[in-house]
């Protein structure tokens, strides 16, 4: 951060506001509750750990460790006595022990204040107050400011420049122990400076200034002032200081701190530092790192950064280059591409995007439709890039330069339009394909290599006893049945049905029938289609007949008592039944397929070889039959979804190979019973049947010289280096793939991404979706971090992650992520904060602020969580199989689901309740934030848990399930019920739903206390607390913290 | 048996429809379905082909019919009786233009009416088998005549075109190098003359300078 590069204009220019927007910057995060923690942290440890803790703060790293479980207990309890005595609420700690505390308070005052913080509810309040009185006392202590000011002023452009004015003006063991003092440890080191902070209030005022500018890099050395300023300033000022003014400045801020934390800065910095200098100082340390003395107990807990307005997409890049494709279609790692494979080396986290290529557009956008067929595509001859808004033409409009790799080519002449003196066509506002990074150009003939295929749905069924006796069967019939109406394609869809338990049953479908007629077939191992005309039906035709056959399903398999299930050959009968049209093969899945060839073992689940190198076995598919029948049915253009619903084992991991290499996805139901999981499955299966999806596509991702897409991560089939094969695709998949560069040196300012989609829609149109999307190059690992996307980053990293847990074991792969965050921390350390000798503080940048938190979600999800019995060997299969294939921001509420309170508007009876504010109030997944008073939804896009408080009033329980709510919960399904208070939670449930509608949220009703339910499905779920021998998000920090001092 | 149903615009060989899942039993379909497209390339050149015509290619026969600028093309089995397939197509091409009559020309991608296979599909199961009752009472049906329908060889067809591109194309080539030829000539003739009377001129010259300077001067 501290070289600003020059090539990217539209960002704020560091070197000049970097003072002060390092200050904002810093506050934005903490706004609300960071900064009064930061200074009531400070506060906090002074009393009876500073001291103590003073001689350990000195040795950076490894002494803050030490520190911190020291801190923890002594926090939270002093922290509220000392509270007690001082008026201003929060705050008032550090003011009750003014006397005493201020030996300790000087240096360490700070960085303990972010510590206290979380317990008090009141920090806003507490943190302004302190702030005006630093920025009233600023004024004295010129003087001293001036020595630290001009260090601080350099910190802002480039960091060296910091270090340098550190050594020189400031005295450098002031900053030292400024720095350890900014940590509540630090305190040994203060005792010296103490004295002189102390005598000078002024100066801390003074210092403020100074050190907001430096923020970023230099906040170390505004810090340390701002503790002593601090500690004077709360006595004289705290009770007068009008905290609101200070809250809104901060909140303002907090948009663009959104941004790099450093670059960003500027804007904020601006308004803040009018206002109050010292505020500014608070934010930076805060922001710069969190302090890892401070993870005490829960206390600064509620300081840590957490994710509550769901996934928040860097606009930079999208400002930089407005005319690229919307995020929702290509998100990038990082939109600074570095220029050097030595600079990319340094990058410890995925490079790399996030691709979805059908992203729905929202409500009243749509995508523009060009039509070349007359003219043919204009692509560029040498690397066959589409013509996009980045081309430039040239020679009087005569030629057109690729902007992918330079070469100059003919305009055709129906496409000549003039070039006006500044280089645009003429006709440039007729031409959406030279000025929107979306756009679907219709295919000529000769991206055909057959007439475009109707949609077609195919259904393999598994009738034996287990579907018949959960009610699977009945369900799925009503629900295909209700959506033949709406099967994209009318009148061409083509629709076909097979069941299969130890035979296979085909079902002869002719419209002129008026009934299916049954035939089966017992002869697995050679499995003789009969009437191959007639299986696979058009649908407007047979309509009759298939509504006869879905009435005449559910019963006609009533009393089948056979337990074997014959996927594998059931399979390849399908199979060839559908190669000629390809489309999607719907199967449903009930037990372990027991016969024939594709016959799956009983692997089980065995304890004994967790931790073993025979872990990851049971996690990979076993039989290469489901592999090899992947690649048959990807060959011909057929999707597999997999419905699985058994309670027992079926081996998902084999299965899913099935959807993993076709495009498909795994639909899991454990324990399935129709009587709860009715909608869910009559939910997602609607969906999958009706949503528009794109047949028979392939996929190419583009990109300049230089940089080059290595590994693919998803459900697909790679059909040659780089062309992902998708024979159904739909707005619900998105893919990752790496980047790599492939040139030691980049030359150019700009690299080009073009995510190119051929696929057929189910109108049956050949059509061609383009994403066009360019970014800057850097030579700065800085700008590198400050244009990450965490998004981004996880969705790369938990693909990485779940691939790898396929053959290492789960440990080693959360060690694996907890290593890529610590060498990723480490290096934006030692980026910045080791010149500034920051040593007790955790930095990161801006963009990655909830990258330690979803990194530990991530550890904590389905698919990686614990050992044996965290999750079943199915369910974390499952889920892993599915968080290959979501889009970034369903992968991150997976991750860090939300939590809301809705008694209030539930018991709140007037009508106009406003539901979306509701949503809005997400809490910090912790147990803390559970009223025994209240209601809680937790959504996480898949399932909904309701949580009942243990002392909520029985009035509501008893609107909301019924009289007969003493007993099981696991019984209860929340039904609308006619009073007030169902009718607004259901309204709320409605709202959640209509929100995110490709999966159904079933509720689950959970009572505080009812184990083991709770913990299963909450407490477990928690991502903040401490569980199943996982860390707790403060341990885990503290964890991180360590491991990055350990190497510096 | 009908192998394959194919529908094209003449003017452009835009293909408009395709029959589905066709070629399921033919080992080379896509061979075929070359040299269908090769056929309609011919067509859209403009040759003055009969609208009805049966063209032989290996096992099969191709049958078409040209009307409103729309070509209806089906390949068959050689066994499979002519009348009918020329029926076949009749029904197709009666269906089409009732549906889509006035939106051929404007259509402005391939395969834009290919809902069309729907109905192509279900009558080509009426065709399929020969022996039914009402394939055979329209075998005996007298008015339509099929008799006078050319049947050429598929590489005669194609071929004709080659042919006529070859000869054009050495016309042009002949016309080319003679205006070559005449150019040359001129040159030649220009350089000879200079090459005759250059001598002589400059003798010429000398003596007419001589004479000069010795005017001039004595």
């Amino acid at each position: 951060m501290g070289t600003e590069n020059p090539n990217p204009p539209s960002y704020p220019v560091r070197p000049a506001a970097t003072p002060f927007a390092a200050m904002q910057s810093t506050p934005p995060f903490l706004s609300s509750g960071p900064v009064a923690g930061s200074e009531s942290s400070s506060f906090r440890p002074v009393p009876p750990a500073s001291s103590q803790f003073r001689a350990p703060p000195f040795s950076s790293g490894p002494v803050v460790g030490s520190e911190v479980p020291a801190f923890r207990p002594p926090p939270s309890g002093r922290s509220n006595e000392l509270v007690g005595p001082p008026p201003s609420s929060s705050s008032s700690s550090s003011h009750g022990p003014p006397a005493a505390g201020f030996q300790r308070f000087p240096t360490p005052s700070l960085p303990s204040v972010g510590h206290a913080v979380p317990q008090r509810t009141g920090q806003p309040v507490l943190s302004p107050t302190t702030r005006p009185a630093a920025g009233t006392v600023a004024s004295p202590p010129i003087s001293l400011l001036s020595q630290p000011q001009p260090p601080s002023i350099p910190m802002g452009s480039p960091p060296p420049s910091m270090k340098t004015g550190q050594v020189n003006g400031n005295i450098p063991p002031p900053a030292h122990q400024l720095l350890s003092s900014s940590r509540p440890n630090v305190q040994p080191s203060s005792p010296p400076v103490r004295p002189s902070y102390v005598t000078t209030p002024g100066i801390s005022q003074a210092t403020i200034p100074g050190y907001v500018n430096a923020q970023p890099n230099t906040v170390a050395q505004a810090q340390p002032m701002q503790p002593a300023s601090f500690t004077l300033q709360q006595r004289g000022y705290a009770p007068g200081a009008p905290p609101t003014p200070f809250l809104a400045q901060q909140r303002s801020v907090n948009p663009p701190s959104l941004y790099s934390g450093n670059q960003m800065q500027h804007h904020v910095v601006a308004p803040p530092t009018a206002t109050s200098p010292g505020l500014a100082e608070d934010f930076s340390s805060l922001s710069l790192g969190s302090v890892p003395g401070s993870f005490n107990a829960g206390i600064d807990n509620a300081a840590l950064p957490r994710p509550l307005d769901g996934d928040v997409e860097p606009k930079s890049l999208a400002e930089m280059y407005p005319m690229n494709c919307s995020s929702r279609s290509l998100r990038l790692t990082t939109s600074g591409i570095p220029s050097s494979m030595s600079l990319a080396s340094r990058w410890h986290l995925p490079l790399g995007a996030i691709v979805c290529p059908l992203a729905e557009p929202p409500a009243g956008e749509e995508v523009p439709i060009v039509n070349f067929v007359t003219t043919g595509i204009i692509r560029c001859k040498r690397c066959r890039t589409y013509v996009n808004p980045f081309v430039s033409f040239t020679d009087n409009g005569r030629k057109w330069k690729c902007n992918i790799c330079s070469i100059l080519n003919d305009v055709p002449g129906d496409y000549f339009a003039h070039v006006d003196a500044s280089g645009r066509r003429v006709d440039l506002d007729q031409r959406p394909e030279l000025t929107q990074g979306t756009i679907e150009f219709i295919a000529p003939a000769e991206y055909m290599v057959r007439p475009p295929m109707p949609p077609l749905y195919f259904f393999l069924i598994d009738v034996s006893i287990s579907a018949v006796k959960s009610g699977m069967i009945e369900v799925m019939a009503q629900t295909i049945k209700s959506c033949l109406d709406s099967l994209p394609g009318y009148p061409r869809t083509q629709i076909g049905f097979i069941t299969y338990d130890s035979t296979i049953h085909f079902y002869n479908m002719k419209s002129s029938l008026m009934q299916p007629q049954m035939m089966v077939v017992s002869d697995l191992d050679d499995v003789f289609i009969p009437l191959p005309d007639d299986l696979l039906v058009n649908l407007s035709e047979s309509r009759n007949v298939v509504d006869a056959f879905l009435d005449s399903l559910p019963s006609m398999f009533q009393d089948n008592t056979n337990v074997e299930s014959a996927l594998g050959s059931a399979l390849k009968a399908a199979f060839t039944v559908m190669r000629q049209l390809g489309g999607k093969l719907l199967i449903f899945q009930n037990t372990l397929p027991s016969l024939g060839v594709g016959r799956l073992r009983l692997r089980g689940d065995d304890i004994r070889v967790y931790g073993t190198d025979k872990e990851p076995a049971s996690r990979a598919p076993e039989d290469p039959f489901y592999k090899q029948m992947a690649a048959d049915l990807t060959k011909y253009q057929i999707a597999v979804n997999i419905y699985a619903f058994s309670d027992k084992y079926t081996d998902i991991a084999s299965l899913g190979t099935l959807a993993k290499y076709t495009g498909g996805q795994v639909y899991y139901y454990p324990s399935f019973q129709a009587s709860i999981h009715k909608d869910k499955l009559r939910h997602e299966l609607t969906r999958d049947l009706t949503r528009e999806t794109a047949w028979e596509a392939v996929m190419r991702i583009r990109c300049s010289k230089g940089v080059r897409f290595t590994n693919y991560h998803g459900n697909f089939m790679l059909r040659s280096t780089d062309l992902l094969a998708l024979p159904a695709v739909d707005c619900d998949k998105a893919y990752a793939a790496q980047l790599s560069l492939e040139e030691t040196l980049l030359t150019m300012q700009t690299v080009y991404f073009q995510v190119a989609l051929l696929y057929t829609s189910s109108s049956g149109e050949r059509r061609i979706r383009v994403h066009t999307a360019a970014a800057p190059v850097v030579a700065d690992l800085g700008e590198m971090y400050r244009l990450a996307d965490t998004g981004a980053i996880i969705s790369l990293l938990s693909r990485l992650a779940i691939e790898k847990s396929l053959s290492h074991k789960l440990e080693d792969t959360r060690n694996a992520v907890q290593l890529r965050i610590v060498k990723t921390l480490r290096e934006y350390r030692n980026l910045y904060a080791v010149q500034h000798r920051l040593s007790g503080k955790m930095i990161y940048p801006e963009s990655l602020k909830f990258l330690p938190l979803y990194g530990l979600a991530l550890c904590k999800s389905l698919p990686l969580r614990g050992g044996y019995a965290d999750a079943q060997i199915d369910e974390r299969c499952a889920a892993g199989y599915t968080m290959m294939a979501l889009p970034v921001k369903k992968l991150l509420k997976l991750l860090y689901p939300n939590l809301v309170r809705v008694d209030y508007s539930v018991v709140n009876l007037s009508p106009q309740t406003d539901e979306s504010n509701i949503i809005r109030k997400r809490l910090p997944l912790t147990a803390d934030c559970l009223d025994t008073r209240g209601l809680y939804i937790f959504d996480d896009g898949f399932r909904f848990i309701i949580w009942f408080g243990r002392s909520i009033s029985p009035d509501v329980v008893r609107n909301l399930v019924g009289e007969d709510f003493t007993g099981d919960y696991s019984k209860v399904s929340l039904s609308p019920r006619d009073n007030e208070m169902s009718r607004k939670l259901m309204k709320i449930l409605d709202k959640f739903r209509e929100s995110d509608p490709s999966y159904y949220q079933l509720c689950h009703l959970v009572r505080q206390a009812d184990q083991p339910r709770e913990g299963f499905f909450l407490l477990g779920n928690l991502v903040d607390d401490q569980n199943g021998g996982a860390n707790s998000y403060a341990d885990w920090i503290l964890q991180l913290h360590r491991q990055i001092q350990q190497n510096t | 048996m009908v192998k394959l149903t194919l529908i094209a615009r003449v003017t452009d060989g835009l293909p408009l429809v395709e029959g589905l899942d066709d070629g399921r039993d033919v080992p080379d379909a896509d061979f075929y379905k070359q040299q269908v497209k090769a056929l309609f390339k011919n067509l859209s050149r403009g040759q003055n082909e009969p609208s009805r015509m049966s063209i032989e290619t290996g096992p099969y026969i191709f049958h078409y019919i040209i009307e409103g600028r729309v070509c209806y093309l089906t390949m068959c089995d050689r066994a499979y009786p002519k009348k009918l397939a020329f029926q076949y197509l009749e029904d197709l091409k009666n269906e089409f233009e009732r549906v889509y009559g006035n939106q051929i020309e404007t259509a402005g991608r391939p395969y834009a009416f290919i809902k069309f296979d729907t109905f192509m599909q279900k009558t080509k199961k009426l065709y399929q088998d020969t022996r039914t009752q009402r394939n055979i009472a329209k075998l005996n049906d007298e008015l339509y005549e099929v008799h006078q329908i050319m049947t050429r060889n598929v590489q005669e067809v194609l071929g004709v075109g080659e042919k006529l591109d070859q000869v054009s194309q050495m016309s042009s080539r002949l016309t080319s190098e003679s205006r070559i030829y005449a150019d040359k000539a001129k040159d030649l003739n220009r350089q000879a003359l200079i090459r005759k009377w250059a001598p002589v001129a400059v003798v010429l010259g000398v003596v007419f300078l001589l004479l000069w300077v010795r005017n001039k001067f004595w």
